[in-house]
């Protein structure tokens, strides 16, 4: 009974919406963290795991070895790796693809590398406008490499004592 | 063995009883109990020196290699005490050492044993910060490669080549940090059992050069499939990633192939992806030759087969399966046909009366409790090659063991090698015959030396002999002499008699009755066809071709060729195209082959060996037992409504029942018909080319086996009346065809003749294997 | 590497044995030969490879090694293993005169470095290796059995023992 004729009084005085404009008004004059993305962009830790890329050695020699752990360490399945001997003898991949739908990017693949060369980089802006383009082969994993190697080598050097 | 005379040991508080004399480590074996070993191997000698094995026994000062400790009576030996895992672990620590950490780029990783034992028995961590050594790796060949820096010495392989393969080429020169395996002269290692080091070595030193880098051990399932080149018929494991056979592995038999292999079972898989592969069918349409749908094919060789109708010749490979050799059967019978044969190299048909179904004549394990063999005309170390290791175990247990051939073969025991012109061949047996008191007109006059007196009294006095017939004996024209006299004398001698048979499936193709003269379950047909020499006498109007390459596969090239020029309505099903069957055939349909296709292979023994498909066959291409099930249906013949192919093997089982493999010849024949010109040819069937798929295993056809097959070769006096040096390009002339070889000097070929492979395309326009050949220089 | 003990199994042996070696060579082996049993033959591979590379100026060759092989009944690879153990037999050619310096644990102890480092200087090569004047062979072999008078090197037949520099001097002056 006292409960139904507080709420009553409370809905008359619109005492709600005055406790709600409060909190509005005190965010107005509040420091801004809204961050204006594309023009502004929030920080990304060197932890983060976004794109894939595959490094190469300072003397743009692949890293990849086709070891293949990745491919079996991938819970989602998203990775499919070929190879063969190199004219050189040497071993390495024919073809490496990634299917980014597949992927869950838990960076387990980064984790198994036994030669650091698959990353997952700080890149998260990409989108596709056909379903073909999901499958990233192993040209273009290397030319993301190329293009953020010196982002990628100062991460990994920063966070090799954690690992 | 009665319980008394074993011992009893205690191993880890367990009770285990065993043979005295046995090592330590057969016993827990046995008993399941895991102790971790890399040198020691159970069918290779204890040469106890990876230390890997050592266990506490009580009472004794140090730990003792399981490997190299008999058992004795009481013993308590403890494997996982700290003293047995220290000892383990120290070991292991010290073969790390110089092994490579380089698990991610090799073959072996996730199937190594080095692996397997440093994940239970090492420490984490390696202490070990020093350099560690780098060998080079030598080159043994095509098909297997090497990465000596992760060899850890357990001379496994150098065993295997000395007490298995019989040819040691491999040892360990040098010492200590210095020591390294190879073969310290570059050179290849050339066995045709070469492939098993592959699996003896523990780590990946030594890997399979066709599969290197190919695929991850986690990647590949396993199934089941059987040796579709001899008559041993190998047990195999089919290694698959993605529908496709990476490799292919021994699946233990010890009643048929032990742990091993022959290379030609382990490689061949590679036929499978090759450029040769048909996957389309094809029609010939004024000389060209053009792509078809399956439909379309299927309607064009029906309408062939019931145009031939009963003129219809079917030859089929002696190695297809036996549902597709019933199969090949039943539609021809159902032409109203019954010209089918399968012993396409077969050189005389004259025993085709006497009711023998041909076998092995005893179990394959068998041939190695021998005390005295004889092979007459064969070459079971290239041309059976698990056959030739039995009876290799056979010869090093002290037996004796006898060739008669038309030449001398290398071989890997000491044996006597009787050289004897195929006619020679013929009157050798039958002195022997005589010798051991066999009677016959051909025997009467026969000549009797001291080799045969000496021969004849060891077969007499054997408690266990055999006489067997090979590759050479089956392609000779004086078969049916042979298998007679060598009948009479087993029957005489109470020795054992067997065909050492071309083709996977020979026996499989008497029991379903792709023969002229048999109906399935091996009885006597009552209308026999002409067999494979006398189908291709005359013009060819209407043939099926199954899984065969007439002009290669067959005795006479030359009268393949001759039959079949200008020919019409000839169907061949077929896994591979080849230039030969282009110019025999009107239409080829693509049939999976091997892993491809279900079936069944009996082997030399009698095993009806059935195993399913592991990968789906090449292009459109499709098993053969459809095609030919469906072609029944399309020419109306009754009883083609199969859902499976396991009820086509019912059928023929319903068949065989209760029939029994015979080597009897009955009266046989002693009628000597081929008569030696000047210069004869032996033809005989390299180890790489004796089918189809065989030529087309590109790494089998780099070895050094292969290399040297396309000679002639001829003996020191033959090459000076015909003016001859080693190494010269020459022409043979057979016939109306020839061919240019290199000329050898081998001092192993009987006199005024000349060895000329068959089954080469170099040979392939000559005439019969056996026959009058011409020199001419150019 | 031990094997079953058995002889090693030969698929042919060798018949024309008589044109291998010189008829000396051939005798000398022979008398070795004749210590063993008549099936083991091979056990006189090591005394067959001495007397055979001192008749070649202290060397082998293959050609040499294959020669024993064939006239031991054994295979090549096995002739190899035993000459590319031990350190007496030498595979590349060698000068007349070989210093075997022991560099094992006794003579280490006792100042092999310094032996070694001398011996070096004074010849002007290093171990494993020839003076450029092809008179001295420098090598380092295992251990020599002087233990108890280390630090030891043998020339030719001859061990001198309790080594200094000074010592190597007189020795090596007298031998020059």
């Amino acid at each position: 009974m006292i409960n139904a004729v507080k709420n009553y009084i409370g809905s008359l005085f619109l005492f709600e919406l005055f406790k709600g404009l409060g909190v509005t008004g005190r965010y107005l004059f509040a420091r801004k963290f809204t961050v204006q993305y594309p023009e502004e962009k929030a920080p990304v830790s060197p932890r983060f795991r976004g794109l894939h890329a595959l490094r190469r050695y300072p003397n743009g020699e692949e890293r990849c070895i086709s070891c293949k752990l990745c491919e079996a360490v991938c819970p989602a399945l998203a990775i499919t790796i070929e190879a063969e001997p190199r004219a050189d003898g040497s071993r390495r991949t024919t073809k490496y693809e990634i299917d980014l739908f597949k992927c869950i990017y838990c960076g387990f693949c980064e984790e198994s590398c036994p030669v650091d060369s698959i990353v997952l980089s700080r890149v998260y802006e990409y989108c596709m406008e056909e379903n073909g383009e999901r499958l990233i082969g192993k040209e273009r994993l290397l030319e993301l490499g190329d293009k953020h190697e010196a982002q990628l080598a100062t991460d990994r050097a920063e966070q090799a004592k954690y690992r | 063995m009665t319980d008394e005379t074993l011992v009893t040991i205690e191993v880890d508080g367990r009770e285990l009883k065993a043979r005295p004399g046995a090592m330590l480590i057969e016993v827990t074996d046995a008993a399941g109990i895991n102790i971790p070993r890399f040198c020691y191997h159970k069918k290779l000698s204890v040469s106890a020196n990876c230390r890997m094995c050592l266990v506490e026994v009580e009472k004794a000062p140090k730990p003792m290699p399981a490997c190299a400790t008999p058992v004795a009576n009481g013993m308590k030996v403890k494997t996982r005490s700290p003293t047995a895992l220290a000892a383990q672990k120290g070991t292991l620590e010290f073969l790390l050492i110089n092994h490579p950490l380089d698990c991610p780029i090799c073959d072996q990783g996730g199937e190594c044993e080095l692996q397997d034992v440093a994940m239970g028995y090492g420490a984490g961590v390696s202490r070990y910060i020093e350099k560690k050594r780098v060998v080079s790796d030598p080159d043994i060949g095509p098909l297997v490669a090497t990465d000596m820096t992760r060899c850890i010495h357990c001379t496994r392989c150098v065993r295997f080549g000395a007490e298995i393969a019989g040819i040691r080429e491999m040892g360990a020169t040098g010492r200590g940090e210095h020591m390294k395996i190879g073969t310290y002269i570059q050179s290849s290692v050339d066995s045709e059992l070469s492939g098993n080091i592959i699996d003896l070595c523990p780590v990946g030193a030594l890997t399979s050069k066709p599969y290197r880098f190919q695929a991850r051990a986690w990647e590949l399932t396993q199934s089941d499939a059987v040796g579709p080149h001899d008559a041993v018929g190998s047990n195999l494991y089919l290694h698959v990633r993605r529908d496709k056979v990476m490799r292919v592995a021994p699946r233990g038999n010890e009643a048929v192939n032990e742990c091993w292999i022959s290379d030609r079972d382990r490689f061949s898989y590679e036929a499978l992806e090759s450029t040769a592969r048909l996957k389309r069918p094809l029609v010939k349409e004024n000389g060209k030759w053009r792509e078809l749908p399956w439909d379309e094919a299927l309607d064009l060789a029906a309408g062939m087969l019931k145009g031939a109708g009963a003129g219809l010749k079917t030859l089929i490979s002696p190695s297809a399966t036996l549902e597709e050799l019933y199969l090949a059967q039943k539609l021809t019978r159902g032409l109203g046909s019954s010209h089918i044969d399968h012993r396409l190299r077969q050189g005389d048909f004259r025993n085709d009366a006497s009711p023998a179904l041909r076998w092995l004549g005893m179990p394959i394990a068998e041939i190695e409790r021998l005390d005295v063999a004889v092979v007459v005309g064969g070459n079971p170390r290239k041309d059976q090659p698990l056959i030739g290791h039995r009876l290799r175990k056979a010869a090093m247990a002290g037996a004796s063991i006898t060739y008669i051939n038309p030449c001398k073969f290398d071989l890997n025991y000491g044996a006597d090698q009787q050289v004897e012109s195929p006619a020679g061949m013929v009157k050798r047996l039958a002195g022997l015959a005589k010798a051991i008191g066999v009677t016959g007109e051909l025997v009467a006059n026969a000549v009797v030396d001291d080799q045969c007196k000496a021969l004849a009294g060891q077969l007499k006095n054997a408690g266990k002999a055999a006489i067997f017939l090979g590759n050479i004996a089956n392609a000779h024209p004086d078969l049916a002499v042979l298998e007679t006299l060598a009948g009479r004398i087993a029957t005489a001698t109470n020795a054992f008699f067997g065909f050492l048979q071309e083709g996977a499936n020979a026996v499989g193709a008497q029991l379903a009755g792709a023969a002229p003269h048999r109906l399935p379950g091996g009885k006597a047909a009552e209308t026999q066809g002409k067999n494979a020499r006398r189908m291709l006498s005359d013009k060819i109007e209407g043939a099926l071709l199954i899984g065969a390459d007439p002009a290669l596969d067959c005795w006479d090239p030359s009268a393949v060729r001759q039959s079949f020029s200008n020919a019409k309505d000839v169907v061949a099903l077929t896994a591979f195209r080849t230039r030969s069957l282009e110019s025999c055939a009107n239409l080829m349909l693509p049939i999976g082959w091997f892993a491809e296709s279900s079936g069944t292979l009996v082997n030399g023994q009698g095993d009806w060996q059935t195993f399913a498909g592991a990968v789906s066959p090449i292009g459109e291409a499709r098993p053969a037992w459809k095609v030919l099930r469906v072609l029944g249906n399309l020419t109306d013949v009754e009883g083609f409504d199969y859902q499976n192919s396991a009820e086509v093997l019912n059928e023929v089982r319903a068949a065989c029942e209760g029939v029994s493999l015979d080597n009897a010849i009955g009266e046989g024949c002693l009628d000597v018909q081929f008569k030696e010109g000047p210069l004869t040819r032996i033809g005989y069937v390299p180890l790489y080319a004796a089918d189809v798929a065989v030529r087309h295993a590109p790494s089998l056809q780099r070895t050094a086996n292969a290399a040297d097959s396309a000679l002639l070769r001829v003996n020191g006096a033959t090459a000076r009346i015909y003016a001859l040096s080693s190494g010269a390009p020459i022409s043979v002339c057979q016939g109306n065809g020839e061919a240019q070889l290199m000329v050898c000097i081998d001092e192993g070929i009987a006199s005024d003749c000349a060895l000329v492979p068959a089954g080469l395309a170099a040979t392939g326009g000559l005439g019969p294997m056996f026959g009058e050949i011409t020199l001419e220089k150019d | 590497m031990s094997f079953k003990s058995a002889p090693m199994t030969t698929i042919e042996r060798r018949a024309d044995k008589g044109s291998l070696f010189t008829p000396e060579i051939r005798a000398q082996i022979d008398k070795w030969v004749a210590k063993y049993p008549g099936e083991w033959r091979q056990s006189a591979v090591m005394w067959a490879l001495r007397v055979v590379q001192e008749s070649n100026r202290g060397f082998l060759t293959p050609e040499l090694m294959d020669n024993v092989a064939a006239y031991l009944d054994m295979p090549p690879i096995a002739v190899y293993e035993v000459a590319s153990f031990y350190s007496m037999y030498e595979l590349k050619p060698v000068a007349k005169r070989k210093i075997c310096v022991c560099t094992n644990v006794s003579c280490m102890v006792r100042g092999s470095d310094i032996v070694v480092g001398h011996l070096e200087k004074r010849l002007g090569a290093k171990l494993g290796q020839t003076t450029p004047d092809g008179r001295w062979t420098l090598k380092e072999v295992e251990c020599l059995g002087a233990c108890g008078d280390a630090p030891a090197i043998q020339i030719g037949n001859k061990y001198y023992e309790n080594l200094t520099p000074e010592g190597i001097d007189k020795i090596l002056d007298e031998l020059e």
